[in-house]
């Protein structure tokens, strides 16, 4: 019983378990059949939803959506025809994420890693729980006005750059990236929190009574089993970052192109400000400017397709680890 | 220093950097709640902590009169009651969590346990994506399908009439607010139950099949019931969520200050609102006005101590499951 | 020594560099805008005129965020000049400057089912105050049904400007749906029969929307530009101070040479 248990936790992604023999729909009672269509419902809702979000954002926009759109940079104009393309936001969001997530995802790990595994003393727990949980609730907007305060402060000036006349910019891709961290943080560390209280006691009991110390435990045998759970709780995060506005509007300095600052290659560009996708639809859709609508309608298909290439490569990477069950 | 990091960790140790990292994080939380309220103590002190939550007048008229304030504005220029702003928020949030919720359980047990795994591999990419979307193009969605559908559709001309001198109904309001909403937090609940559910070990839904329950019945009588510390964990997320929505609500909820009249039978939900988060979007413009900017951290600050509300109510929700053996 | 401590000295060293070395010095000087969206094509074009006209003297990084983060930015010296679409209000920061350099008009539009041929100031008047609520009150007008009013937010400089220049000074009535963006606006209108707004003269020349003639005169590009049409804004580059330097070249030679002249004429209206 405790050797067959011990490879419960975590099942597999595989089928549902197969129905009992003799556990025919038409034996069950009303409720439970009421129930059964709520969940096929709700479920095929799920489908159609998305399928209506796809379809419609593809049909008003994959007519303008070539390969000239894809590979020009974007310029400034008023008319549709002489805004350029949408190469810079690409480059933006993707470059944006994983900053974002690149700085979210330790720290939320090792945050929900003290607060299951050690968690004293009991007050400062509840407090970083709660206080992430106040985070998550934060609107983003809030998250850019304090970002863009602490940024401008000349303590942070390598960051951005200092313009002639010694004022911080503040704005640049760091700067966003730092504050997009902030709002991926709550949905990693709540999903690796909910995966490593799933697992049983008893794991970690084993691990110790063979003498390993509580950090190996977590590191070797914890950390592994709720690969998926971070996996999940990244996907999430990721898909937050991505589609945030108000932190890029105020925080990526707002220039249509990817402008590096400085000479250093990867660190100029860093520094330097950008677009990404959504604040190339927000402002040319109608809820801007509206001067490219078409187009906007294009980059929010192609930010839907980015966001499905994200998010398989994350199941990739959790579903690596998992191989052997 | 690096190759001392590399070297084995005693426990002491690992508690000591872990919970360092874990304060690191409290603090710059704590730092910006701090930041937030600063700035709003002005707006607060000079309206009465209790009295700027009440109605009183029309709050897009005040905060319109403190735009035309200068650098140095007197105690009187910032005054504000927020109430319409706060009904707005309760309201949508309310409702679009408690249909959220139930949408994203039922989704939920479709996907772990009735959904074949053809359907399954549609599902859960569908739910990633759903979650993906970004604020702005769900607006967009409202605005350009779901607001003239209902706007010129579902409101009667003779209804528009009937409140015609007092508020405008053009489509936005409550009604597209919350469905909106909910299509929005959805996601992110069918992911966490999801997982949650996932996790609960077969040998205790085996354990009621054999009693004889029916794939439903062990499903809800066990699974989630063992899954209630992440179904509350997911509602007190999506409600932060809910609470924080700004862009997409500023598109379609009507973009006014208005209390919505319950006794106003069904224009009840065609009327106008806007919840706090969308009325900081808004005036985010007008930011050089002290006045204005004031009255933003103020509703920011607000914001954070209902997400703190919240969270503390979700700790003290899960703590009766506790004593029934499940880890919280 | 041990190979993590020489990774830590390289990466150490690149940071240090890094941040170190200044950006190569260069004969050019660098011109930061930000600030309104509106204005933020034309002086982009503006722009790339002058680069061409005087190469490798000046670059410009031409960022927007809306007219309040040009006009902060300018006064916190985080760039050289803002962009502002509105005139100097009392709350801004002391010591700004505002150079004019073009003008842009706005006008009244209606959807397209609505061919409403002319607005007189009375009827401006009393649609826009809240006292007339019914399209059947308006001569003229082809649709029926209530009235609805889309205006733009507080934030905005509009709606002072058209209570200024097209409703002789009345209060925008608070029945107003308030839109946080023109294209909202636009969007509003274009998809509700009984809709009236205002917004900037580019969206109400789109198609989906009809620019109703205020007072007889048609709200056009014409119209405005001689003086006709009542209804212009001023677009503004905003410095700390008077500007100076390259800064000063720039605005200089927007507000007085023939070719800047020409690109204003093309897209907006030009100041003399």
């Amino acid at each position: 019983m405790s050797v067959a248990s011990a490879s419960a936790p975590a099942p597999a992604p595989t089928a549902p378990r197969p129905a009992p023999r003799g556990d025919r729909l038409s034996s069950w009672r009303w409720r439970h059949r009421l129930a059964f269509l709520a969940c096929w419902a709700c479920g095929i809702a799920v489908c159609a939803i998305t399928a209506a979000i796809v379809i419609y954002m593809g049909v008003r926009g994959v007519q303008y959506l070539n390969l000239d759109l894809l590979l020009h940079r974007p310029q400034a104009g008023l008319a549709q025809s002489t805004t350029g393309g949408i190469l810079d936001p690409i480059a933006g969001t993707v470059m944006l994420t994983i900053i974002g997530i690149a700085i979210a995802t330790p720290l939320a790990v090792v945050a929900a890693v003290w607060l299951v595994e050690y968690g004293r003393p009991a007050p400062l727990a509840r407090a970083v729980e709660s206080g992430i949980e106040v985070v998550a609730g934060t609107p983003d907007i809030v998250i850019a006005i304090f970002g863009l305060a602490i940024f401008q402060l000349p303590l942070f000036a390598p960051l951005s750059f200092t313009a002639s006349g010694g004022g911080v910019f503040g704005r640049s891709f760091l700067a966003a990236g730092a504050m997009m961290s902030l709002i991926a943080l709550p949905l990693v560390f709540g999903a690796t929190r909910e995966g490593l209280l799933a697992l049983p006691t008893h794991l970690r009991e084993a691990s110790w009574a063979l003498g390993k110390t509580r950090i190996c435990t977590i590191r070797t045998v914890l950390l592994p089993q709720v690969r998926r759970q971070i996996a999940t709780g990244s996907a999430l995060g990721m898909g937050r970052i991505v589609g945030d506005t108000a932190v890029v509007v105020v925080l990526l300095g707002a220039t249509l192109q990817i402008e590096p600052q400085g000479n250093v290659p990867v660190l100029s560009t860093l520094r330097g400000t950008g677009s990404t996708l959504t604040t190339y639809v927000y402002g040319n859709s109608p809820a801007g400017e509206g001067n490219a609508p078409q187009k906007a309608y294009a980059a929010a298909f192609v930010l839907l397709l980015i966001v499905l290439a994200l998010n398989a490569a994350v199941d990739f990477i959790g579903r690596r680890g998992k191989g052997s069950s | 220093m690096l190759s001392r990091l590399r070297e084995p960790w005693t426990d002491g140790q690992a508690e000591r950097r872990l919970g360092a990292v874990a304060c690191l994080v409290l603090l710059i939380i704590v730092l910006m709640v701090v930041f937030v309220a600063v700035r709003a103590w002005p707006s607060l002190h000079a309206n009465g902590f209790v009295s700027w939550l009440g109605p009183g007048g029309n709050v897009d008229v005040q905060l319109g009169e403190m735009i035309k304030t200068g650098q140095h504005p007197p105690d009187s220029a910032y005054h504000l009651r927020a109430w319409p702003l706060v009904y707005g928020t309760l309201l949508t949030t309310g409702v679009s969590v408690i249909i959220g919720l139930t949408f994203a359980l039922f989704s939920a047990i479709f996907i772990v346990e009735f959904a074949p795994a053809r359907v399954r591999s549609v599902v859960v990419p569908a739910v990633r994506l759903l979650a993906a979307v970004p604020s702005v193009v769900y607006g967009l969605i409202g605005i350009l399908v779901l607001v003239p559908a209902v706007g010129n559709h579902l409101i009667s001309p003779g209804r528009k009439e009937s409140v015609q001198n007092v508020v405008q109904l053009d489509g936005t309001g409550v009604l597209v607010a919350i469905v909106v909403l909910t299509v929005m937090i959805t996601p992110i609940m069918v992911a966490i139950i999801t997982d949650a559910l996932r996790a609960i070990p077969t040998a205790w839904t085996e354990g009621a099949s054999a009693l004889g329950a029916n794939r439903w019945e062990a499903m809800w009588t066990v699974s989630v019931r063992a899954a209630r510390p992440a179904i509350v964990a997911a509602a007190v997320l999506a409600c932060a969520r809910a609470l924080g929505e700004a862009v997409a609500l500023s598109m379609v909820s009507g973009s006014r200050g208005f209390s919505p009249n319950p006794l106003d039978g069904l224009t009840y939900i065609f009327e106008p609102i806007r919840p706090l988060a969308a009325s900081m979007v808004e005036n985010v413009d007008a930011m050089n006005a002290p006045a204005v900017r004031s009255s933003i951290y103020a509703f920011a600050l607000l914001l954070l101590l209902s997400s703190l509300v919240l969270s503390i109510g979700g700790y003290f929700a899960k703590l009766p499951m506790r004593r029934q053996g499940l880890r919280v | 020594m041990t190979r993590s401590r020489r990774l830590t000295a390289a990466v150490a060293a690149t940071a240090v560099a890094a941040v170190a070395v200044p950006s190569a010095a260069s004969a050019a000087s660098t011109i930061t805008i930000s600030g309104a969206t509106g204005s933020a094509p034309l002086v982009a074009l503006l722009a790339k005129k002058y680069v061409k006209l005087k190469p490798g003297k000046v670059r410009f990084k031409l960022a927007q965020g809306g007219g309040e983060v040009g006009i902060q930015d300018a006064a916190a010296g985080r760039v050289t000049i803002g962009n502002a679409a509105r005139d100097p209000r009392p709350s801004d920061p002391a010591g700004l400057v505002f150079y004019p350099i073009a003008k842009d008009f706005f006008c009244f539009d209606v959807n397209p089912a609505n061919k409403l041929p002319n607005l007189s100031l009375d009827q401006a008047q009393a649609i826009w105050t809240g006292q007339v609520r019914n399209w059947e009150d308006i001569p003229g007008s082809t649709v029926t049904g209530t009235i609805d009013l889309i205006g733009r937010t507080s934030a905005s400089s509009l709606p002072p400007l058209v209570q200024q220049l097209l409703l002789g000074n009345k209060t925008i009535s608070p029945l107003v749906s308030l839109k946080p963006s023109d294209g909202l606006v636009e969007q509003s209108v274009a998809s509700n029969r009984n809709a009236i707004g205002f917004n900037s003269g580019y969206y109400a020349s789109q198609k989906d929307v009809r620019a109703v003639p205020f007072e007889g005169v048609a709200c056009n590009l014409q119209n405005a530009k001689s003086g006709q049409y009542p209804g212009v804004r001023n677009y503004y580059e905003v410095t700390r101070g008077r500007a100076k330097g390259a800064a000063s070249a720039f605005i200089n030679w927007i507000q007085h040479s023939k070719a800047a002249r020409k690109i204003i004429a093309s897209i907006a209206i030009p100041l003399n």
